[in-house]
Formats: structure tokens, sequence, C-alpha cells
């Protein structure tokens, strides 16, 4: 077996739902000893999340569930017991990182505060995952993928501009966070590992999303101006996903100075005519042209469309890829990116695989998302050093 | 405390987002990043959104999206198709931890910026390369920028109004996907690197990254068959569920309820005693069937309502709401001014910028606050700098690259681009307004 980027790190997770265990399956799949706590009998609520394998609903069904926490261990822990506590800050005491993703109050009303972890291990590096942050008067907001957008600045500018503000589907604000909190939690054992100290590190939703708007803030900041959802008639040829015959297709191009060169690309002498000679009169005649435009792409084939703009210097399209598509893909077919991951409960899963390719220390889903309490006796009885003997009682006062 | 990555070297030969964008947080953190620009070949981000919308005299250096992507970065021009060029290259991989590059392969070869060319410079080199579609396979040659990779990811296909095609947002999104991915991955190469000695060659495919975050809809396909249709800001189980309507122009309000109790508190707070009684709307199951009557009242009902107050009006009651913020808003939310989230950076005195906010970054270190330290470089800055102090070249060296075109301070070629008028633009819808007396509002 190849070596692994994080062998030999510890991580003992905390979290659940999307955002923490995106972060910590990162952590997992290249490596590291990740140590997932849940709660006993009902575990990480991600577990009652669709879809589930065919339709069935069950603890270990989740096919969301299984993607985010493979290569990890489970073990069930009450941490609102005084056991529960003492287990988790024995583990706590040997982690080289901690993850939780909790609303703020809850670490410190667990007895969980960063200053009682420092106090268990003043080398641990705490990452903690939050909607708005551990300050700041948002702290205590609720909040949902749609919310972050919202506040986050990304709805504003997405979608057209007679219409709602959109978002996303799924879960893009959570896997974000999760990506930020995984690099911010290995930037803090670098730093560590080099000679320094644990500390905290708060990662916010709402920064995750404020951080990745190019120029929005910007644009106001330069100019005045407030950027904002795109009219349906842009006066150039649209940049967003457009109608063709057989699918939808993204035309990137650089610049005014492709005109004619478009116009060959769709076989749309039309494009030429004189009320469109110029960027000026595009913008003019923007309504006219998007007609021209729109019925030129509706006579082409997207994938002799893609292929026939990259082979001309200036256009860089895009196709729209459905998930059978990218299944069928000869591009994600070459690079095998979907992996069969065998699991317990639903036999060989066809799963995305590697997020990006490492020559040295491959990516790998070493084992399948692991069943409720899994691990309880390894991680217990073999690592902490507690007696067999010890788990039926533990068990039965719901400790675990 | 010393920052956490002081002591990494970076070479970045980037452009645009995908990698500029993940070495900027590495530079943040401490990390001590040189970054190669062309002068024959001015990169997008040093032709657009100007400062003042103008583009008098040295726009290349008043360029939003340049100094939104490179702070914190030394900046040397180099003229790779010059043997010259490519010694000062590679001198300088020599003393780097890491090279990235966000180039087609074809680029890549023509420089002899391979990864094993630079093994041969450097055997423990960590090199990061990015591009739309990966290093392999029949895409491997093919240029993408964020739009592209969006619609290729899976993630364009179920995004979108429910009657319309795929959408994707005004900005290259799946770029900054990709770069996230990126900064996680340099870590664990560095990571492995500090415990291990070796290097490694590290390959993102843009649009995998994307894919790797949508798998609910993949695993959906791969296993029960099924593809998710476009919804607008439906969602699967909470109604309502949606960004509706506020006082003023263009203002919205997001508001997503799960539980019963949410409900009963929207109703309170939008004054709506009869909805509560409704049986449509009875619960959670009923209110997702009857989704589209009760968008509609929804949308009614918060017309009157300014959006920031609503918000506060639903999150005191323990609703899930956030106001719909443009850019201008985002800089005066009262939670990320608290948290200090923009932080503001002088520029150089040749640009005459004042100093203005930039956003920060989407973590907070307790003990080493990474910090916005230095604008990103004017062409060719730090020339002298990196040549002299990092790589020991004489000024007489440094003379003769400057005499020969290998390095220089302004673009070869500079007719300045075209720029629409912000009266132009706000008549075409492109942009909701512009505030002739921003300045004011925004400096520090």
């Amino acid at each position: 077996m190849p070596e692994s980027a994080l062998d030999g790190v510890k991580v003992l997770d905390l979290t659940h739902h999307v955002a923490g265990p995106y972060c910590t399956k990162l952590l997992a799949d290249f490596g590291a000893d990740v140590v997932k706590i849940e709660r006993p009998l009902t575990g990480d609520p991600a577990r009652r999340m669709a879809p589930f394998y065919h339709d069935e609903p069950d603890l270990e069904k989740s096919l969301l569930f299984a993607y985010l926490n493979t290569s990890k261990q489970s073990v069930t822990l009450n941490l609102k017991s005084e056991d529960g506590r003492g287990i988790l800050l024995q583990l706590a005491h040997e982690a080289d990182i901690l993850v939780e993703n909790f609303s703020p109050r809850v670490m410190p009303s667990l007895g969980l505060s960063y200053q009682q972890l420092e106090k268990a291990n003043p080398e641990l590096v705490a990452v903690s995952i939050s909607n708005f942050g551990q300050s700041g008067p948002y702290r205590d907001f609720l909040a949902t993928d749609l919310i972050e957008y919202a506040l986050g600045g990304l709805s504003y500018i997405f979608g057209s501009n007679d219409r709602a503000p959109l978002k996303h589907a799924l879960r893009q604000a959570q896997f974000k966070a999760g990506t930020n909190a995984a690099s911010a939690a290995l930037i803090g054992l670098y730093a560590r590992n080099g000679g320094g100290e644990g500390q905290h590190i708060d990662v916010s939703i709402q920064e995750c999303m404020a951080s990745c708007l190019r120029d929005t803030t910007s644009l106001y900041t330069y100019t005045g101006a407030i950027r904002r959802r795109q009219p349906a008639f842009s006066g150039d040829i649209p940049r967003s996903p457009t109608k063709t015959r057989d699918g939808y297709i993204v035309p990137v191009s650089f610049g005014d100075e492709d005109w004619e060169a478009s116009a060959e690309l769709l076989q749309a002498p039309e494009l030429l005519q004189p009320q469109f000679a110029t960027p000026e009169l595009r913008r003019q005649n923007a309504s006219e042209l998007d007609e021209v435009t729109r019925a030129a792409f509706e006579r082409q084939d997207s994938s002799d469309l893609f292929r026939s703009a990259h082979e001309r210097r200036g256009f860089i399209y895009g196709v729209v890829h459905s998930p059978q598509d990218l299944v069928e893909s000869p591009q994600y077919q070459a690079r095998s990116y979907f992996v069969d991951i065998e699991h317990p409960a639903m036999g060989a899963v066809k799963s995305p695989g590697a997020p990006f390719a490492m020559s040295g220390t491959p990516w790998s889903a070493r084992s399948p998302a692991p069943t409720l309490g899994q691990h309880n006796r390894e991680i217990l009885c073999d690592r902490l050093g507690y007696p067999a003997a010890q788990l039926p009682r533990m068990r039965a006062s719901g400790v675990i | 405390m010393t920052l956490p990555l002081s002591g990494v070297r970076i070479t970045e030969m980037g452009q645009l987002i995908a990698i500029p964008h993940a070495i900027k947080l590495l530079s943040d953190m401490g990390a001590e990043v040189v970054r190669i620009e062309s002068c024959g070949r001015l990169e997008n981000y040093r032709a657009s959104s100007f400062y003042e919308n103008s583009v008098d005299g040295a726009f290349w250096n008043r360029c939003a999206n340049f100094y939104e992507q490179n702070r914190n970065k030394l900046g040397v021009t180099l003229d790779l198709s010059l043997p010259a060029g490519r010694q000062v290259l590679g001198d300088l991989v020599a003393v780097s931890d890491v090279f990235a590059e966000n180039f087609t392969p074809r680029v890549v070869r023509n420089f002899r910026l391979t990864y094993e060319d630079l093994r041969k410079i450097r055997p423990d080199i960590i090199m990061v390369s990015s591009t739309g579609y990966g290093q392999t396979g029949p895409w491997a040659e093919l240029g993408a920028i964020g739009y592209a990779t969006e619609a290729a990811s899976g993630l364009a296909y179920m995004t979108g109004y429910e009657d319309g095609p795929p959408v994707v947002p005004e900005i290259p999104y799946a770029d900054y996907v990709a770069a996230e991915h990126t900064v996680f991955a340099i870590m664990a190469a560095l990571t492995h690197r500090a415990r291990t000695g070796k290097g490694q060659r590290i390959d993102v495919s843009q649009t995998e990254t994307v894919s790797s975050t949508i798998p609910e809809a993949l695993l959906d396909y791969t296993v029960n068959g099924r593809v998710q249709p476009r919804r607008g800001n439906a969602d699967s189980t909470m109604a309502p569920h949606g960004n509706y309507r506020c006082s003023g122009r263009d203002k919205w309000i997001a508001i997503a309820v799960a539980t019963d109790a949410q409900w009963r508190s929207l109703c309170a707070v939008l004054n709506q005693p009869a909805w509560a009684e409704d049986a449509r709307f009875a619960d959670t199951l009923s209110r997702w069937r009857h989704s589209r009557d009760l968008d509609a009242f929804v949308d009614d009902a918060t017309r009157p309502w300014d959006h920031i107050k609503l918000m506060h009006a639903l999150q005191a009651k323990g609703v899930p709401a956030g106001a719909v913020l443009n850019g201008k808003e985002l800089l005066a939310d009262a939670h990320l001014r608290d948290r200090g989230f923009f932080e503001t950076m002088a520029h150089h005195s040749s640009t005459q910028m004042p100093p203005l906010p930039y956003p920060s970054r989407p973590w907070r270190f307790s003990k080493t606050p990474g910090v916005a330290r230095t604008p990103a470089p004017t062409m060719g800055e730090h020339n002298r700098l990196v040549l002299s102090g990092m790589l020991g070249r004489t000024e007489r060296e440094i003379e003769s690259l400057e005499q020969d075109g290998v390095i220089g301070y302004a673009p070869v070629r500079h007719s300045a681009p075209s720029v629409v008028s912000l009266e132009a633009q706000k008549s075409l819808g492109r942009i909701l307004d512009y505030d002739a007396d921003f300045r004011q509002g925004v400096l520090p």
C-alpha cells in the first residue's frame, strides 16, 4: 500500500451533518487517523439524510453519509455524561487536530471550550466551523445553505435580474466551509509541527462565501457600482448556459475582437449584419441579437460546437454535463474518477473518488463509512485501555 | 508568534483565480511567494475592472481583480520565450518548496516546466498544476475557465429556475472551489514532505473538485438512476424556502422554514394569523406540497418590510432568515464589520489609489492571524529585490536582463482596453446603480 500524505496525523472528529464531515473526510482519505464521535443510538443526523440506497431509509444507507465518512472510525459517546466527557478529553489529549461544527454555544456548554481543550492538550489544533463564526452580532443566527448564500453575497449576483436571486443546487456553502476548514487545520498543524503552539481556528461559513466573490465588493470600492444579476439580453454572446440542439453549452470567448470568428464558429452569417457591427450597436440591438444568437446555437450539437470552439483561438467553450453524462464521460473514465466502494450494508457503490491527484501519496477511501459505533471496542479498549468488561455497563448507562 | 507558513517559499506562475487565489491564501498565512508574469502577454486581470472605471495611464496597475488575488506576493516579470528568462525561473525553482501553475499543458511543455524538468533542478519540489479537466485523458489539453468547468462538473445542470436553463453565477465560482481544494492539496504535500523529505506532483482537475462537492446528486444517479431536476431555490423538504421581495429596488430576504415552531413564528412576525390556521400549511409535508401557494403569500407579506429589519425580527423569533446582500451592503454588514472581515490595504503611490478594504480569508487563527501586509505587486515591482536578494544577481546582470527585455516594468504592447461607462452599464441593466460619492463611504 502506498504511503499517505497524512499518515500519523490523529484527528478527533466531533462533526455532524455536512461541512465538518467533508473537512474530516478530506483529512481521512489522505491518510489521517480520524475518530468520529457520534451520539449513541441516533448518530450523526446525516445518517437520516436522503438520498438513500434504493430509497430505503436506514441509518446505514444514507448515500450522503456514506460519501462524507469514508476512512473514518465511529465511536458513540454521550458528551453530556461525565464519563463521556472524560473519554473525550482523553482522546483530545492524544489528538493533533480536533474539528467540530456545533453552533458556538454548544462546546462551552459541554465543558469543552477551547480553553478547556487547551488545558487537556496545549498542542491541539482545534477547528470550529459555524454559520457565522464564534463572535459577532449574528453569532447565534440560524442558517441553512440558502441563508449563507444571501448573507454571503452570492445570491444577489446569481440568476436573472428580473427574477429572484438564486443559489446553487445542493449544499455548496457547507462543502466550501469543509474544504477551507481542512486547509486551515493543516496550516495550523504545519505551524505547530514547526515549533509553534496549538491554537483555535474559527471558520465562518458566511466568510467562506464572502471571500470567493471576485471583485463584487471591489467594484463598489473602485467605482461605486453595484454588481447584480444580468439581464436576459446582454448585447453580446451569452456567457451563461445556452441551449443547443441536444443540450446546453457555455460560450466563453475573449472580448469584442472575436465577433467575426464567433459568427464563423456558429455558422451564423446573420451575426455580421450591419446592426451588429460594433459593440455599441450590439448593445443597442440587444434583444434582436439575442434572438439571432439563440437560433444559431440551437442549430448546433453541443459536442461538435465544443470541439470546433477549442480548435480556434480565443474560445473556451464549456459543455453542461448531467450526472449521467459525467458517469459516461470519456474524460472521467480515463481518469478513473468514479470508484467502487464496498459497503457492508449496500455492497459496491459507484462513488465520486479523488478530488485531485497526488503522485506520491494518492487519495484512497481506505474503508467505507463506519456503522454507528463500529469502533467502540478498538478505540475504548485497544487505544485507551478500558477493560472490555466495562463496555456493557457503559452501553447500559448510555455513555456509548 | 511567527506566521504559520513562514519559511515556505512558493514560485507561482498563475493567472486569473484558480492558482492565484489558492496561493494568496497561503501567502496571507506567511508563505513567501514569487509571482511570475509576462510583459508580452498581459493577463486578463491586469486589463479589466479598473479603478474609477478608467484606463488612463498605467491601467494594468489599477485592476480590482489583480489586487483581489495577489496580495502579499512579490512580483517578477519574465519573458519565458528567452533562454535567460527560463534560466531565472529555473533558479527560482531551485530555491522554492512549491511551484504552482495554471496554464495548459502545452504552455508548460513549451517553457520546459514539466515536473520531470523541475525535478532535475530541485528533486524535492512540490509541483501543482491546476487545469480545467486535469493532466490526463482526452480533454487534458483543453483550456477552460470557471463558467465552463462549473458546467462540466454536473453542478450547473441541477442549478437554475425550474422552468429555465442551467444557470451559473456572475463570477467564475468553480475556480474558487478548485483553489480551495488546491490549498488543501499543497498543505497535505507540505505535511508529507516535512515528514519524509519527498516532493511530488499534484494534478488538480478544476471540474473534478466541483464534482466532489455534489455527491448526493451523483450517488442518486449511480445507485438509484435518478437525476434531480432544476427547482430554483426550492428545497426537498423545507417550505417556505426561498428569496422573497422586500421594500426598495431589488431587495430580497432569504427565509428557510424547517419546523412547525419556525412556521408559527414566521406567521406571527409577518402578522398573518390566518396562515397558522390554514390546513394547507398545517405541517412540514403539507407546507411542502403547497409550497407554490405559500411562496406567493410570503412574497406578498414580506414586500413592505426592510430586508435587514425583517431578518432581525425573524431571527429574534428563531426563524432562519438572511437579507440578500449586494456588494455595497456586504461592505456595510454589521457582523462582517464586527469581525473585521474586510482588511484595508494601501496601494503603491504610483497608482494614486487610496487605501481600500478587501475581503480577507475564510478562517481566523487565534494565535497567528494571517494579515494583509502588502498589496499585489505593480508590474515588475520586485524584479530587483528578487533577482538580487534571492538569486544573487549583480547589478550589471540585472541591467542586461532589462536591456534584453527578459524583465520589464510595463506591458510590451498596451493599447488601452475599452470600457463601458457606468451610465451605459446601468441602462443596460448590467449594474443595479452607481454612487458618484462612493469614495467617502469606503475610506477607512
